[in-house]
């Protein structure tokens, strides 16, 4: 099980999920992926492209615009 | 991830029947050698025989002669060898002056433009076109000069799939005495085009739209047209392009081409009307791209205003469907479409834009899957997208 790191500050859309599909696509089943972006339409976007793909979210919070968000793979 | 691909980007690359590989087949493992003349081999000369009647086949189809076709890389190759081969050949003796439309695709442009013949000294004209997509005639005919040596306008548009009238403006090059080239990439076998009657010098074409294999590509050159070689080597497709024939392409080329009928070319015209008509009355604030009628049967280009299409793109990967934003050069950037800024949409609406291009393997039951899907995302997306929030706040 690994623990992957995604860095998405600064980014806009759709380059945050565009990472985010990168990352789950090179990821294995009990992986965690973590993304850590400043835009906010990105924040609703990677959620509900979770959704779609029947991923687990497992946490959002943010923090000073700073949004971190937990997939569960 | 995805159980099941609805591929919808056939006019960037589509996948290959399994008939035209059987076609191929026997020219990797058993008629392998290189073509040679009579004085080779028994099995080259079998080779070269192959390639002669892949040739025929192809050339019979829009009415040319064997010779007036050649084999190539590709369509790029085939754009690059008929403009820079004209200008090769006329830049020195009749003038320097090239025609190209604004929204051609980029083997024409780029070689007509500032990255290739400009930068040689040659003056481009890139003619605009309407908010359809269609090509000024008298504004062709204006700008045509006793330096002119080339008109290039595709045959249709790679991204909304309007269909230029080749018929006169291959009749005005001519009364002009100017060479007429067109790009039918998107086109050939999906529309009709007779060479006897459409006065068109140079055509390009290629298989990997209509299901036949990447690699080969075609380039029609009517008899006595000046063109000059620009790819030294051998002495091959009639000494125009040099390098080693590859026959299995060429014999894969000629059966893709068999396989297309006028039947199968309505039926994804049924579908691609069915798609807009579905997608105009159920998903608000859309503009399709391109001609409503004029358009190849393969085609259907969309705005989503208020949405940006890679975001588009992603969520319907997502979801199980591959379409593009544009062209397969944009789709890799984040660039606007020249294609949709140069109808007169704006950056936005180009960002929007959704081409949709059905082929062969595509059903009706697809079709209106991903128009129910396309539904549910773009309205998703404009829950939280900042320009639909100031689209609402301006009401």
């Amino acid at each position: 099980m690994a623990d992957i790191k995604v860095d998405v500050r600064g980014e806009t859309c759709p380059v945050p999920l565009v990472e985010t599909r990168k990352a789950l696509r090179k990821a294995s089943p009990g992986d965690t992926v973590e993304v850590v972006g400043t835009h906010p339409a990105s924040k609703k976007e990677i959620p509900m492209a979770l959704k779609a793909l029947g991923l687990k979210l497992e946490d959002i919070q943010e923090e000073e615009d700073v949004w971190k968000i937990r997939i569960g793979v | 991830m995805i159980e099941k691909n609805v591929y919808l980007d056939n006019a960037a690359a589509t996948r290959m029947d399994e008939r035209v590989l059987e076609a191929m087949t026997p020219y990797f493992f058993e008629t392998y050698p290189v073509a040679t003349s009579d004085f080779g081999y028994s099995l080259g000369i079998e080779a070269r025989e192959a390639l002669e009647y892949a040739r025929d086949e192809i050339a019979h189809y829009i009415g040319a002669s064997g010779e007036e076709f050649i084999f190539t890389s590709g369509s790029t190759e085939s754009s690059n060898l008929a403009v820079k081969g004209v200008a090769l050949a006329l830049g020195e003796k009749k003038g320097r002056h090239i025609i190209v439309s604004a929204i051609d695709d980029f083997p024409v442009i780029h070689s007509a433009g500032s990255r290739a013949l400009e930068k040689q000294g040659f003056s481009v004209t890139y003619l605009d076109v309407d908010h359809e997509g269609l090509v000024n005639l008298d504004r062709l005919r204006d700008s045509i000069t006793d330096k002119t040596i080339l008109v290039s306008i595709q045959h249709a548009n790679q991204e909304i799939g309007t269909i230029q009238d080749i018929e006169t403006i291959g009749r005005i090059c001519s009364k002009k005495g100017v060479l007429f080239h067109t790009d039918a990439t998107h086109t050939f076998t999906r529309v009709p085009l007779d060479f006897k009657k459409v006065k068109v010098d140079l055509i390009t074409v290629s298989p990997h739209t209509i299901h036949g294999p990447k690699g080969i590509g075609g380039l029609f050159i009517r008899k006595e047209t000046p063109i000059t070689k620009w790819m030294d080597g051998g002495f091959q497709e009639f000494n125009l392009r040099a390098g080693l024939e590859n026959i299995p392409g060429a014999s894969g080329f000629a059966k893709a081409v068999e396989l297309v009928t006028p039947e199968e070319n309505e039926r994804i015209k049924v579908m691609r009307d069915h798609l807009i008509d579905r997608v105009s009355a159920e998903v608000p604030d859309t503009t399709l791209n391109g001609h409503r009628s004029k358009r190849t049967p393969q085609n259907a280009n969309i705005t989503f205003h208020f949405v940006e299409g890679e975001s588009i793109t992603l969520h319907l990967d997502i979801r199980g469907f591959s379409v593009s934003t544009g062209s397969a050069c944009f789709s890799r950037s984040l660039e606007a479409s020249h294609v949709i800024l140069g109808v007169g949409g704006d950056h936005e609406r180009a960002h929007g834009s959704i081409r949709f291009s059905f082929g062969r393997y595509n059903t009706m039951e697809e079709v209106d899957r991903v128009v129910d899907t396309i539904a549910e995302v773009v309205g998703e997306l404009r829950k939280i997208s900042p320009l639909a929030h100031n689209k609402e706040a301006q009401k």
